[in-house]
């Protein structure tokens, strides 16, 4: 019966994807297109309902096959991917944008450009929303191609401008493709997502043309707007942007500030952490205190030397000055339980030792006044340090032991 | 290798006749086969089905196959016609429009409610639950999650000597610690270290932290921590017991002696070793979006005080420090992920070892690599393709430049699939970060059924078994990075649920000059293009060939024993009688006889028995005083306690007393009886002393349990002499002066009555379980208990000592 029939032609359907699933996962090419070469057939009574269908796992696996079977050359490929963008409508925009990203790959920049080109053309009924979508996504990459090809005029116009002569023609060209470029990208950073890329090449051609504020605006937006997902990068651009146009102290701290709060971990706190202690303020000065241990409670930076030294400095500062010591004391308060097994262990002090021994003298100091002179990491180090007849670390022993008090007021 | 129990299978559980292949066409979903299973229950623990009852009613059953006889046949059903109805009913099965039986309806109708030890509506509840949860164990159980195998690997720079941590045993309740050389072939070093747990381990999962490696084991209800340093032996740490299963471990890379336990009650704990355990949140309901699992799962972050918990519907991360106000969400099934319909978390896990910020999350479809400074956006998603899903993975981390190697092991395909991906290089700080990426194309590895071709070619039905065992759910994976000189392999192990562990190699082959220049950069990605070395293709493999040879010997020696434990363990009670203490007495003895008639004729008279005694014992020399005049000697204390009524209270209270005190009482009263009977031997005291050990010898070997004070009554029992034997002019007793205290006369002289004379002797003898002279300081309960078998040896050839029986 045709019920019957149907049955075991799902059957065997399946049978065939998971034997060509098989040779996939074992990177056996050859097998896996003779497989799928039978399994077109099941195109032919496509009754499946299923999440994806055979026509998009043809593509996708084919895709696969052919980027890695040994005998394809690019001209197959290519012939391939334009059966795929008429074999389902739905599809189309997304295995053109799969098309241009291998043909990217394999350094036909030209070819990825006219792809792009046609499929933005593409029309079909009415459009959806997600078409709506992926339309855009055809225009901003490329836009981004645009900006490739701006930047390459750019360089070759700076070279001749060393040279002393200039090119109307290749200016007029490098202009055309700012125009291009600069409306793809201004629609697609629009739309809440992370858009790194397409943000950075935008607020480049920008600034190029010195319209700071348009930039300025683009990166707030992106940095700021609470429809986009919490980004850090969007406040790095911001930062950077404002380094660049050497703003006030007091915008780029807001800025980092906001990155701490989003990202204590990232790279940039030590930069913030030293632009905190050279402030007046005793308020941005405490923040950097607070900033540099949150930095250091991360295991990333558990062997950073540079944040230890940042650390060791402050508070070697407080200790000296004998004020604000209640900084420290709240500070350690929430991390006594788990500092000392997680930084201050004998082990570590052992390994640091070894591996870094200007990590080792930061980090014996810190633990010197967190917790006193009977510590096991000072008193691993500073030995070590005084047997090796390291002057430092002598002094570094004196020093501890002459504010060893400070150690009972701080876990008091 | 240990004999195994497989798990059921499917044909176990599921209907699966005619008629349920009709029903089942139009719907999906499986018929469980309750009514086969009950019946089961009642074939294989009948006592516990209808115990009492059965025992109460069996004359009422007749089972041969004879007529029955008049007089029987009115109280009294034949069984063989009702099991004939049975029968056909069995074999009409099926139909759909069959008639029960009247007969058996009769019955079922009379007796269902009553016959029954558990009410049937109850028991059925019971069974039909317990079948849905093994049918969806073997949907899909995640009780697995995570792997029960553990890699430890070799210190730096030390001997390649590395240790696998795995569940072994029929029960899988048995730990090992196996030490495993690094060379060609990995080799096991030694008999590895074992530790019998509880329960069946469910997970094995292992960190290293200053050196120390912390291992932590899952069993349902409890959660154990063993530490091993270097070369020394594990030492277990800490254990803690949880009322509702766990359903995760996860040792932590940041501190020593920290783990996070998840239970199915949505409960989150950081454990420490240190301070115990901390409740970092307990929400029965999902994260965001209703799912009925109860699985949870939670991991460690780059913050060492912030945690990971993850359940079906997503991950968040909560500061230990703070758990109800800062946390934040890390993953969630959704649109932001870019999910499936009906996809799930399996299983997260944290990628510390690679990037200290990263995340690996794998669900039934996908994996997605996640960085926590960037949440709910992966910055890799990836379909697996797997058959069944991931349930265990193992991070290798590559070195700088170098691609990270991620394995994924699915439990019951016995999957294996390894990717690898490259993290971003350069620093946030330029800017120019490179995206995450996967190196290369995923390759899946070959599985432990796969070996199954390569081994010698067996008799049928050891194929058979050596299949089943071979097709075993997977278990754990653990794997290591081998590197020595330019050779670079990687070993993966796994383990099945049988209990065996399987090692493969995959060896890195130098990047072949590619055929096309501008494809390379799958084919260069370091280790991307590995070869495994299947058994016997090689002269390795041969060797491996012989090793499977020696593991299969075991196994058809292992197969060819009977199962030890066929039968459920029953209880014997031979050694509490003996089968002439059962034997009921043939008939009242002539004394008995005599007194009966006495006692008779007494109540008839209305009068009293007074002469009773005579019969009984020549009367001892009575001691001068028995007791010293002052505060109530326990024995009148009790026996005023009792007349009371609330005798049970004293007894209580008597238990409770000190070994110490208990001691103490005694000494004073055998000091009493030595001043009492002055004139008495030393060694007969000592014989007597003897006598009353060698019952406690017997009644000790039935388990100190009997002397929980709630049981006296046992060792009144035990006293019951055999039919018949008079107790008048005893050998034994009169050979023992010393019985003077519990004689019927020195009870009677104090004026107790007859009917509370034995429960007397019998206290007594229970007092009198200590020795004479105690040398054990006080407070040693267990000296008390433990006789030495010299000692029972030398009673076993004196004559027992029968006690009076009290009346009849």
């Amino acid at each position: 019966s045709s019920n019957e029939h149907k049955l075991n032609f799902k059957k065997s359907k399946e049978a065939c994807l998971s034997y060509i699933q098989d040779a996939l996962l074992q990177k056996q090419w050859k097998r896996a297109a003779e497989f799928l070469t039978c399994y077109v057939e099941s195109l032919e009574k496509d009754y499946s309902r299923e999440h994806i269908g055979p026509s998009e796992m043809i593509w996708r696996i084919g895709t696969e096959i052919l980027w890695h079977h040994s005998q394809s050359s690019m001209k197959e490929f290519n012939c391939f991917m334009e059966q795929m963008k008429t074999l389902g409508v739905k599809r189309y925009l997304k295995v053109c944008l799969e098309h241009v990203f291998h043909l990217l790959c394999d350094g036909q920049i030209d070819e990825a450009y006219q792809n792009l080109s046609l499929a933005e053309s593409w029309r079909f009924g009415e459009q959806t929303a997600i078409q709506d979508k992926e339309m855009k996504l055809v225009q901003a990459y490329r836009g981004l191609l645009d900006y490739y090809s701006w930047s390459k005029q750019k360089n070759i116009l700076l070279e001749q401008g060393e040279d002393g002569f200039s090119d109307l023609a290749v200016e007029q060209e490098m202009h055309g493709y700012f125009r291009k470029a600069a409306v793809n990208l201004k629609e697609i950073i629009k739309i809440p997502g992370v858009w790194d890329i397409f943000v950075k090449c935008y607020v480049d051609l920008l600034e190029f043309y010195g319209d700071h504020n348009e930039a300025r605006q683009v990166l707030n937006e992106y940095a700021y707007n609470s429809k986009f997902p919490a980004n850090p990068n969007a406040h790095v651009y911001l930062y950077q942007f404002l380094k660049r146009q050497r703003e006030p102290k007091k915008s780029l701290i807001s800025a980092l500030k906001i990155l701490h709060d989003i990202v204590p971990s990232h790279e940039l706190m030590i930069d913030f952490n030293t632009m905190l202690q050279k402030s007046k303020k005793r308020k941005k000065r405490r923040l950097g205190l607070e900033v540099i241990f949150a930095a250091l409670d991360y295991a990333g930076w558990k062997e950073n030397a540079k944040a230890w030294s940042c650390l060791a400095r402050q508070v070697k500062q407080i200790v000296i000055s004998e004020k604000h010591l209640d900084w420290i004391k709240q500070e350690w308060n929430s991390r006594k339980d788990w500092w000392p097994a997680f930084h201050f262990s004998r082990y570590l002090a052992k390994r640091n030792w070894q591996e870094d021994k200007s990590l080792s003298y930061e980090k014996a100091l810190v633990a010197g006044i967190l917790l006193g002179k009977g510590c096991k990491y000072f008193k691993y180090v500073s030995h070590q340090g005084c047997k090796a007849q390291l002057k430092r670390f002598r002094m570094l022993k004196k020093f501890v032991n002459r504010h060893n008090l400070v150690y009972l007021k701080i876990s008091g | 290798i240990g004999c195994w129990i497989p798990s059921p299978a499917p044909q176990d559980i599921l209907y699966r006749r005619g008629l349920c292949r009709k029903l089942r066409a139009g719907k999906s979903g499986a018929t469980l086969d309750f009514a086969r299973q009950l019946g089961h229950f009642f074939v294989d623990h009948p006592e516990d089905a209808f115990g009492s009852l059965g025992r109460l009613l069996h004359k009422n059953f007749h089972l041969g196959n004879s007529k029955l006889q008049r007089p029987a046949r009115s109280s009294t059903i034949r069984m063989t016609a009702l099991v004939e109805d049975i029968d056909r009913l069995e074999a009409r099965r099926g139909c759909p429009r069959q008639h029960l039986a009247s007969r058996l309806r009769w019955f079922s109708h009379l007796c269902r409610d009553w016959l029954f030890e558990v009410p049937l509506g109850l028991l059925a509840d019971c069974l039909h639950e317990e079948l849905m949860q093994q049918w969806s164990n073997l949907l899909f159980d995640d009780s697995l999650t995570g792997g029960a195998l553990a890699w430890l690997p070799p210190e730096d720079g030390g001997t390649p000597v590395g240790c696998l941590v795995h569940p072994g045993g029929q029960a899988m309740n048995h730990l090992y610690f196996q030490d495993v050389v690094l060379e060609e072939l990995p080799r096991t070093r030694g008999s590895p270290a074992q530790f019998e747990l509880s329960g069946r381990v469910q997970q094995v999962a292992a960190a290293r932290v200053d050196g120390q490696d912390f291992v932590g084991v899952r069993s349902d209800y409890h959660c154990g921590v063993w530490r091993v340093l270097g070369k020394r032996a594990p030492t277990p740490l800490q254990v803690i017991r949880t009322d509702v299963p766990a359903s995760c471990l996860t040792v932590s890379p940041h501190v020593p002696g920290e783990l996070s336990v998840c239970t199915q009650s949505g409960t989150v704990y950081l454990w420490s070793v240190e301070t115990g355990l901390q409740q970092l949140r307990h929400d029965p309901q999902t994260m965001f979006f209703r799912d009925h699992s109860p699985w949870r799962w939670s991991d460690f972050t780059a913050h060492p005080r912030v945690l990971s918990c993850a359940d079906r519907t997503g991950l968040q991360c909560l500061d230990a420090r703070a758990p109800r106000r800062c946390h934040f969400d890390l993953f969630k099934v959704g649109k932001e992920a870019g999910c499936q319909q009906g996809e799930r978390v399996v299983l997260p896990m944290y990628l510390g070892r690679a990037h200290p910020s990263q995340y690996l999350v794998t669900t039934q479809f996908s994996v997605y690599v996640l960085d926590e400074r960037l949440p709910l956006v992966p910055v890799l998603k990836w379909a697996h393709m797997m058959k069944a899903p991931p349930l265990f993975a193992h991070l290798m981390p590559g070195k700088p430049g170098r691609s990270h190697k991620v394995l994924l092991g699915a439990s019951r395909t016995q999957e294996l699939l390894l990717l690898q991906y490259r993290g971003k290089t350069s620093s946030f700080r330029g800017g120019s970060q490179s995206a995450c990426q996967l190196a290369g194309t995923p390759q899946k590895l070959h599985s432990i059924a796969g070996c199954l071709q390569h081994l010698p070619t067996q008799l049928p039905h050891h194929h058979h078994l050596l299949q089943q065992r071979l097709t075993a759910p997977a278990a754990g994976l653990a794997a290591t990075l081998q590197e020595d000189g330019p050779r670079k392999s990687m070993l993966i192990f796994q383990l099945s649920e049988a209990g065996d562990v399987f090692c493969q190699r995959l060896t890195h082959k130098a990047a072949q000059p590619p055929a096309l220049p501008s494809r390379d950069e799958a084919t260069t990605a370091p280790g991307s293009s590995p070869l495994f070395e299947a058994p016997a293709s090689s002269p390795q493999g041969l060797a491996t060939a012989l090793r499977y040879r020696r593991w299969l010997r075991a196994l058809s020696r292992v197969c060819k024993q009977p199962p030890r434990h066929t039968w459920p363990p029953s209880l014997s009670q031979r050694r509490l009688f003996t089968r002439r203490d059962l034997e009921g007495p043939p008939g009242p003895s002539n004394l008995q006889r005599q007194m009966r008639q006495q006692l008779r004729q007494t109540m008839e008279e209305g009068g009293r028995i007074q002469h009773w005694e005579t019969l009984a014992l020549q009367p001892p020399p009575l001691p001068q005083t028995l007791e010293p005049a002052g505060g109530p000697d326990p024995l009148s204390a009790r026996l005023t306690a009792a007349w009371a009524g609330d005798w049970e209270q004293w007894w209580e209270e008597r238990t409770s007393f000190s070994v110490a005190q208990r001691q103490r009482a005694l000494r004073e009263r055998r000091r009493r009886q030595k001043r009492a009977q002055g004139r008495r031997s030393l060694s007969a005291s000592f014989t007597s002393s003897l006598t009353y050990q060698s019952e406690l010898s017997e009644l000790s070997d039935t388990g100190p349990s009997l002397f929980s004070p709630g049981r006296p009554p046992i060792l009144s029992q035990e006293g019951s002499p055999p039919a018949g034997s008079p107790p008048v002019g005893s050998p034994a007793t009169s050979a023992v002066p010393d019985e003077a205290l519990l004689s019927s006369q020195s009870l009677r002289c104090r004026g107790i009555p007859k009917e509370r004379r034995k429960t007397l002797r019998d206290y007594l003898s229970v007092w009198a379980e200590c020795p004479p002279e105690p040398p054990e300081p006080p407070g040693s309960q267990a000296s008390q208990l433990c006789i030495p078998s010299s000692q029972s040896q030398l009673s076993a050839s004196q004559p027992r000592r029968k006690r009076p029986r009290m009346g009849f």
